[in-house]
């Protein structure tokens, strides 16, 4: 309630303070192309580089949106299933870092993380990633940094009323169809856009030719959006994104999803002027619905058959704005509040007797109110100065008295848990030349303990195999972190190399319990989620784009990462060395793209999470595209080759030892309109 | 907020259901909230009382609450004060015995009942059991005994078990579930009894025994944790605490000491909720 207060409070202070009447500024108003002001928008490193990776691999029209994001250096995937990949920051775990769609907050309806939010958003819906490392908390408490995949928008277009796409595709690893459509509609103030997207795969194929069991799916994703003028200045947004799929397999985990469904909807206003004091205003209200039917049903040899079900639903809102001080000074404010409500139960059937019921996620609600600031300052012409800042107030509650009643058998505190979180940042930027420029950042975040780790009821996890209780004692985890990145261009080379290290203190981590009985048959033993003094992640991501001509493009990313428990021991789902390269030759209205993707081995594991090792790998794509033109209208052509050699390989953030899909040739027929 | 408004409704509507269920009727009839059915009426020959035998469920061989209320029989009013002794007996042809019980300890009712225990530990397929309710009405002054037919069904799983110790071969003991009477999933009060068999009528509350309890889901092989052994209270009573992770067959496996000499360890109570 007082959290609602403060927001509530907040919002209205800015809606006051945006009334006052806007001074006029014609110096400023001539100077908008200021870079810096540019950059405030997107609070990480190499918001270009990443700009230009995504709109290069986006171009082949039959990648997923898990096949674009794994192609960002900063971006990591861990594996469960070919289907719902999710993506983490660096080696920050998904507790750590935030994923956010359009701004809004989404919870996954599964306590095996089946669902990141990401699956919700296909190629076709997406309009950009920004991802926020060094500041990363400025849409949240968190210590690792954000994601936020913007929802794309319908167009205005004077040119034409109508316009869309259709597009249909193959793949044969997975003998998979991808079929989508979408539509535009551009009146005089509103815009309409919907698109729906199809996608079901078999069982894949993996390298060398062995068949994957329980690695199908099949999903529907579909949505409208549209744009309203209100004004000159003021446009109204609504978005109402919905996913279906059914019949997911999840090789790498014992259970699947029989059904698993997404709503979501937001209602934003947006003042779209660039003059004034306040610019870029933004007010939003979203809410979302997830539900996720889990069960082994179609899995044989199972000692005792389940049904986990789980569903979230969160309500959220934010208001944003800009203050132009002067040419040299601004501040970004956001104030933004949420509430997830969380609630996940197994039941297990054992022939001649009653069911066995219990919660998982015993039935939780987070409340969060957060204020962030970034003050920016241009000290001179190379110089810019930055300080962001950001508080966020947590309520944690057992909303039943079902849920406190069974939670307090791990003899917790059932009581509600109130946390203040504190961030701040100081960033400096140095411009050596137009072809070097410098940037570093000093922060210290903290992150709330998740629902899992705080209410999990022997969650058991595929990973280590072992049964995982939650712990309400948890103290928030805090991190102190420093980054540098350098990055510049010089004639047809673009390049940036990011260095970043981080202590996180309070370091979240399931610790066995010799005394207690796993509730999993099979399971290895209990963890419960414990605070350990601290642990240190590193590493260092490289990218270098050359383009010497219109035609032709090369492009090469290298990340590498290291991440050390206190007793200097290996963290689990650390990647080792890994390498991107891609080359593109326009040839005419074809395209010839050829890829590389090279990792060394990991030995260095964690014996703790009993973490297997993996073996290096090299493996090689082949795209081909065509664009030409049909009825006066654009029609294109992907084909290609992924694996080229059928390599049996396996990433590193891969569970289960399940290998990835070998030779794959697919094609996607796409037309627009 | 969720505080604010609990607290208060709360009280509000426990003191309106209390107040209510106390204006409106003489709570002559058991609460309906608490759900008792009747196991016997009769009268009690030459004491103008009209005694009726509560609990809530039909009588199961192990340990039974037993709620006695007596009314006047020229008024219908209920009878508060009186001296309650109870006589189980059974009756098996060839020969009859008693069986473990607790009287109530107070000659005051408790919302006009007298709660108070027996402890049938066979099932009537047996033989015939005869509860005998001895009373004493302290508002007349005037004594007597009124005999029950109580027919004891054996549960789907044991209430109750007997075991002989296994330190002197010769001992007979008898332990009941009293609680959890209704199981949930979360930390549940355990409550046991333990008797001694002195003889064929006479079975005395045992408070020299200590018991280890684990539970354990024997479909899934796992227990539960953070549970507490009972330890004796008072009358025989063992507390502790027994903790369910889920619903469904629990099984209470009971390890019974004297001193440091295991006296047996081979009997369990079941639960399934
Ligand atoms: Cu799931
Ligand atoms: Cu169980």
């Amino acid at each position: 309630m007082k959290q609602l207060i403060l927001t509530a409070t907040l919002v209205h202070l800015l809606v006051l303070v945006q009334a006052q009447p806007k001074p006029t500024n014609e110096k400023r108003a001539d100077s908008i192309p200021e870079v810096h002001l540019e950059e405030v928008k997107v609070y990480g490193l190499t918001k270009n580089t990443n700009q230009q990776l995504l709109h290069y691999y986006r171009a082949n029209q039959a990648a997923t949106t898990e096949d674009i994001l794994a192609r960002l250096p900063e971006l990591n995937m861990i594996r469960r299933s070919s289907y719902g990949m999710e993506p983490v920051i660096r080696t920050y775990n998904s507790g750590q870092s935030g994923l956010l769609i359009d701004g809004m907050r989404i919870h996954g309806a599964c306590t095996d993380k089946m669902d990141p939010a990401s699956i919700y958003v296909e190629p076709q819906n997406l309009q950009s990633v920004q991802i926020q490392t060094g500041h990363g908390f400025q849409s949240g408490s968190v210590i690792g940094g954000t994601v936020n995949m913007k929802l794309a928008e319908a167009q205005f277009d004077d040119s034409r009323k109508w316009s869309g796409s259709v597009s249909s595709g193959y793949q044969s690893a997975a003998n998979a169809w991808y079929e989508t459509g979408k539509l535009n509609y551009s009146g005089n103030r509103l815009a309409v856009m919907t698109n729906i997207s199809w996608r079901k795969a078999g069982n894949y194929r993996s390298g060398g030719g062995a068949v994957i069991p329980y690695s199908q799916y099949e999903k529907l994703n579909y949505g409208i959006t549209a744009l309203y003028k209100l004004n000159d200045n003021w446009t109204a947004k609504a978005d109402l994104l919905l996913d279906d799929g059914w019949n997911i397999g999840y090789p790498a985990l014992p259970m699947d999803v029989g059904y698993a469904g997404a709503r979501i909807a937001a209602l934003s206003w947006r003042n779209v002027s660039r003059t004034g004091k306040w610019q870029e205003t933004e007010y939003k209200i979203y809410a979302n619905s997830i539900r996720h039917f889990m069960d082994d049903s179609r899995r044989i040899n199972v000692p005792m058959h389940m049904d986990m079900p789980g569903e979230s639903r969160t309500y959220g809102g934010y208001a944003a704005s800009k203050l132009v001080l002067n040419r040299n000074i601004q501040l970004d404010i956001k104030a933004d509040w949420s509430s997830t409500f969380l609630k996940a139960s197994m039941t297990m059937y054992q022939q001649g007797q009653l069911p066995m019921y219990m919660l998982t996620w015993p039935d939780n609600n987070t409340l969060q109110s957060g204020l962030g600031a970034v003050f920016s300052k241009r000290i001179d012409s190379a110089s810019l100065f930055r300080i962001s800042a950001r508080a966020d107030v947590f309520t944690k509650s057992l909303t039943t008295q079902m849920a406190k009643d069974q939670l307090s058998v791990l003899n917790n505190p059932v009581n509600n848990i109130h946390r203040l979180l504190k961030n701040i940042a100081v960033e400096y930027n140095y411009r050596f030349s137009e072809q070097l420029k410098l940037k570093t950042i000093l922060s210290y975040s903290e992150r709330m303990p998740t629902s899992s780790e705080l209410y999990g009821f022997y969650l058991f996890n595929a990973f280590d195999g072992y049964d995982y209780i939650g712990n309400t004692l948890l103290k928030p985890e805090n991190a102190w972190k420093a980054e540098a990145n350098i990055s510049g261009r010089s004639g047809i080379f673009q390049y940036g190399l990011t260095g970043y290290i981080s202590r996180i203190n309070q370091y979240i981590m399931g610790i066995y319990q010799p005394g207690l009985s796993t509730m999993t048959i099979g399971a290895n033993g209990v963890k419960k989620h414990t605070n350990l003094p601290y642990a240190m992640i590193a590493g260092a991501e490289a990218s270098l784009i050359v383009q010497p001509d219109h035609s032709l493009w090369f492009i090469n990313t290298t990340r590498y990462s290291y991440g050390e428990d206190h007793q200097q021991q290996a963290l689990p789902m650390i990647p080792p060395v890994r390498n991107t390269s891609s080359v593109r030759k326009m040839i005419g209205p074809c395209a010839v793209q050829a890829e590389l993707e090279l990792a060394t081995a990991q030995n260095r594991v964690s014996n703790k999470a009993m973490e297997r090792k993996t073996a290096a790998y090299a493996i090689a794509h082949l795209r081909l595209m065509y664009s030409g033109s049909l009825a006066g209208n654009l029609f294109s052509i992907d084909g290609g080759v992924e694996n080229l050699f059928d390599q049996a390989y396996r990433e590193h953030l891969d569970w289960g030892g399940i290998r990835r899909p070998g030779r794959n040739l697919y094609l996607q027929v796409t037309y627009q309109f | 907020m969720k505080k604010f408004i609990q607290s208060p409704l709360y009280i509000i509507v426990f003191l309106s259901v209390v107040f209510l269920g106390s204006c409106t009727k003489d709570a002559v009839e058991p609460d309906a909230a608490l759900s008792y059915i009747q196991l016997a009426s009769g009268y009690a020959a030459g004491t103008s009382t009209h005694v009726e035998v509560y609990a809530s469920d039909s009588a199961f061989t192990g340990y039974n609450k037993l709620y006695i209320l007596l009314k006047d029989s020229a008024t219908g009013k209920p009878v508060d004060r009186a001296v309650v002794t109870l006589n189980p007996t059974m009756d098996m042809t060839t020969m009859s015995h008693a069986s473990p019980k607790e009287n109530p300890v107070s000659i005051t009712a408790v919302n006009h009942f007298f709660p108070c225990s027996v402890s049938f530990i066979m099932p009537s397929t047996a033989g015939k059991w005869t509860l005998g309710v001895q009373i004493q009405n302290l508002e007349n002054g005037k004594s007597g005994t009124a005999s029950f037919t109580i027919n004891v069904k054996a549960p789907a799983s044991a209430k109750m078990f007997s075991f002989k110790s296994l330190a002197d071969n010769t001992t007979t003991f008898f332990v009941g579930l009293v609680e959890p009477s209704k199981p949930i999933v979360g930390i549940n009060d355990l409550e046991l009894v333990v008797y001694k068999k002195q003889s064929m009528m006479l079975f005395p509350a045992d408070s020299s025994l200590s018991v280890i309890m684990t539970p354990e889901m024997p479909t899934m092989n796992h227990g539960s944790p953070n549970n507490v052994d009972p330890v004796h209270t008072i009358n025989g009573h063992y507390k502790g605490k027994v903790n369910f992770t889920m619903t469904g067959f629990w099984r209470l496996n009971l390890k019974l000491k004297s001193g440091s000499t295991v006296v047996d360890s081979t009997h369990y109570i079941d639960i399934t909720f």
